[in-house]
């Protein structure tokens, strides 16, 4: 059931188009990202929704109401800014109520609705803190509870992790999707972390250069990327060059058997592996020989770069307990055909 | 920070020493016992600061002095605040020119400002009016205002306001409860910067100051040039201690470095 969409919105800024014909459908409760590398626009369509940019062309609507025009107060979606925006003035309890206040709510319940917002994200006994008291962590579940508290029918996120390190980002991770299970709101999240994006939400909005490139569940996304830019800035993969035919690609003079049913023969294709679906064998023994150029052991697993015929391919092993071939050594990578991903030149993919 | 070398430091020493001499000196004449200026040798003494008291021009220029700069202090806050949230988040025609007009008052010598409006008010009939005494000195003091309020500006995390918005404050009511007390700062020492500007200005007052409005500098003007006694330096000794404390106030609440040198 569509209860969030976006029909055909674009947004220019005097001659730059950050974002173009944008369409998007969201479902009740479900949590999307919208992924890309910086200046692609995500952030623009984020503002967009809650109002805070006005789009140059097209629709939004929200549960069958136009809100195209509608004032960012009117609207009562909440929203968490990258930088958090807490007001410095108030107290972490002030700034929860804030948007309660501005709804008239009775003092009573009020207190009671802050309560329960500081408690969801475990903030309870530092409603009488100021901002600057906070860690990074804190402040940033402040602004999820400040932005949950008016209960939403949408929540947006903008670049709500970037902020924290590397642990942080993950524990928060886990509780941002903890928090969106629970209250069950419909949450939009703008990241350039491919693996944020993969690992929290239910569809993934890939854009590039203010479009829309693909929506995908996120291991769609990762197993089945549309072009080779998605298969590089999601997760890390191998990139061949060559021709389709028939049965497979030619690269290099050698045919690598691979099936994609709807491309025609002599068209120029890019094929895509990923470095996990790469097998280290003995050489000789599988469909591709080279040698081990240098191996990093990364504890769970092992990477490796290995010269072949066709370039440089990456391979990650996991690590078995067993020491892999070492540097300078031959060996052979193998892999099923059925994970080579045929992905066909076009203009928009090149 | 670097350390300073010898030399650097005789030098810093005999600046601070050169210009905080003379107020030293004034501020101990004050307290001399005798009848002419002099250093208190003798002993100590409270009678120039008790003629200042009873000396009723003086209280009456004192009185008029405050009031003048808490006036135009606050109606240049009362400019200077939607003036800078104009020039600082929209492009209209005439911004620019909107803020040379602002800070010009800085640039124009005081002496030209008062002939002009000296000029100006016999045309128009206004002279020695208290409210046109306290325009002018709005006039002079707001861009003071303006500064920290630009700075303060500036240095504003524009998101606090969305945020505000998209909680369901409207614009006015995001200003009043989100945009103000976040520039808070900058507007209080803004004030207290253009109240001790206006309490010491005396070169344009002299032009535009009646029997009835003299301000504190201009009565202390006035007098000097007739006759040099202690009480001028007991009168000094006040004004310097009326404007080290709104420094100090202003040091302790928002830091001085801050406000004048614009960094946060």
């Amino acid at each position: 059931m569509a209860f969030l969409t976006l029909e055909r919105v674009s947004k220019e800024f005097g001659t730059f188009t950050a974002v173009r014909d944008v369409n998007l459908t969201i479902d009740k409760g479900e949590f999307v990202s919208l992924l890309g590398p910086s200046g692609c626009g995500k952030t623009t369509t984020l503002q967009m929704i809650a109002g805070l940019v006005e789009p140059t062309q097209g629709r939004i609507s929200l549960d069958g109401h136009d809100i195209t025009h509608e004032k960012p107060n009117r609207r009562g979606l909440g929203v968490v800014f990258q930088s958090y925006a807490l007001f410095p003035h108030m107290t972490v309890a002030q700034n929860v109520a804030f948007g309660l206040e501005m709804r008239r709510v009775p003092q009573a319940e009020r207190t009671e609705r802050v309560r329960e917002a500081l408690s969801l994200v475990q903030l309870s006994s530092f409603a009488d803190r100021y901002p600057r008291q906070l860690s990074g962590g804190q402040r940033q579940r402040v602004a999820i509870a400040r932005a949950l508290v008016i209960a939403p029918p949408v929540l947006l996120l903008d670049e709500p992790l970037s902020n924290l390190d590397a642990k942080l980002r993950e524990e928060m991770q886990f509780e941002l999707r903890r928090i969106q299970r629970k209250v069950g709101t419909t949450t939009i999240m703008v990241t350039h972390d491919q693996a944020e994006a993969l690992s929290i939400s239910d569809r993934v909005v890939v854009m590039e250069d203010g479009r829309m490139t693909q929506v995908d569940a996120p291991y769609r996304l990762y197993e089945q990327p549309s072009n080779t830019f998605i298969s590089s800035f999601v997760g890390k993969t191998n990139l061949l060059a060559g021709t389709w035919r028939r049965s497979g690609a030619e690269i290099g003079g050698v045919l690598l058997e691979a099936s994609a049913p709807e491309i025609a023969a002599g068209t120029p294709v890019t094929l895509s592996i990923r470095p996990e679906k790469l097998l280290l064998r003995d050489a000789g023994a599988g469909r591709l020989d080279g040698r081990v150029a240098s191996r990093f052991f990364l504890g769970s697993q092992w990477l490796f770069t290995v010269e072949t015929s066709l370039g440089t391919m990456t391979v990650t092993i996991p690590n078995q307990g067993e020491e892999p071939p070492a540097e300078g050594s031959p060996v052979s990578l193998d892999w099923s055909p059925a994970n080579l991903r045929v992905i066909a030149d076009t203009a928009a993919a090149a | 920070m670097q350390k300073n070398g010898p030399v650097a430091l005789i030098f810093h020493v005999l600046v601070l020493t050169f210009v905080l001499a003379p107020l030293v000196i004034i501020c101990l004449v004050a307290f001399t016992p005798e009848n002419t200026l002099s250093l208190p040798t003798t002993g100590l003494s409270l009678r120039w600061f008790e003629a200042v008291f009873a000396h009723p021009d003086f209280m009456a220029s004192f009185w008029n002095s405050i009031w003048l700069a808490t006036f135009s202090a606050t109606l240049a806050v009362a400019f200077a605040v939607p003036a800078g949230l104009a020039i600082s988040r929209y492009t209209f025609p005439g911004r620019d020119f909107l803020n040379a007009l602002f800070l010009s008052p800085l640039i124009i010598p005081h002496l030209v400002l008062g002939v002009a409006f000296l000029r100006l008010f016999a045309l128009i009939g206004a002279t020695g009016s208290f409210a046109w005494l306290v325009a002018t000195h709005t006039i002079i003091v707001t861009p003071y205002v303006l500064r920290l309020v630009l700075a303060a500006l500036s240095g504003l995390d524009r998101s606090a306001e969305q945020a505000a918005r998209t909680l369901g404050a409207g614009e006015w009511t995001t200003f009043r409860r989100i945009t103000a007390p976040m520039i808070l700062p900058g507007i209080t020492g803004g004030w207290l910067l253009a109240f001790i500007n206006s309490f010491d200005e005396l070169t344009m007052s002299i032009f535009v100051t009646s029997p009835a409005t003299v301000t504190l500098p201009v009565r202390m003007y006035m007098y000097a040039t007739e006759s040099i006694d202690p009480m001028m330096a007991a009168v000094s000794a006040l004004m310097i201690a009326i404007t080290a404390a709104a420094m100090l106030v202003l040091d302790r609440a928002f830091g001085l470095d801050r406000i004048l040198v614009g960094q946060r």
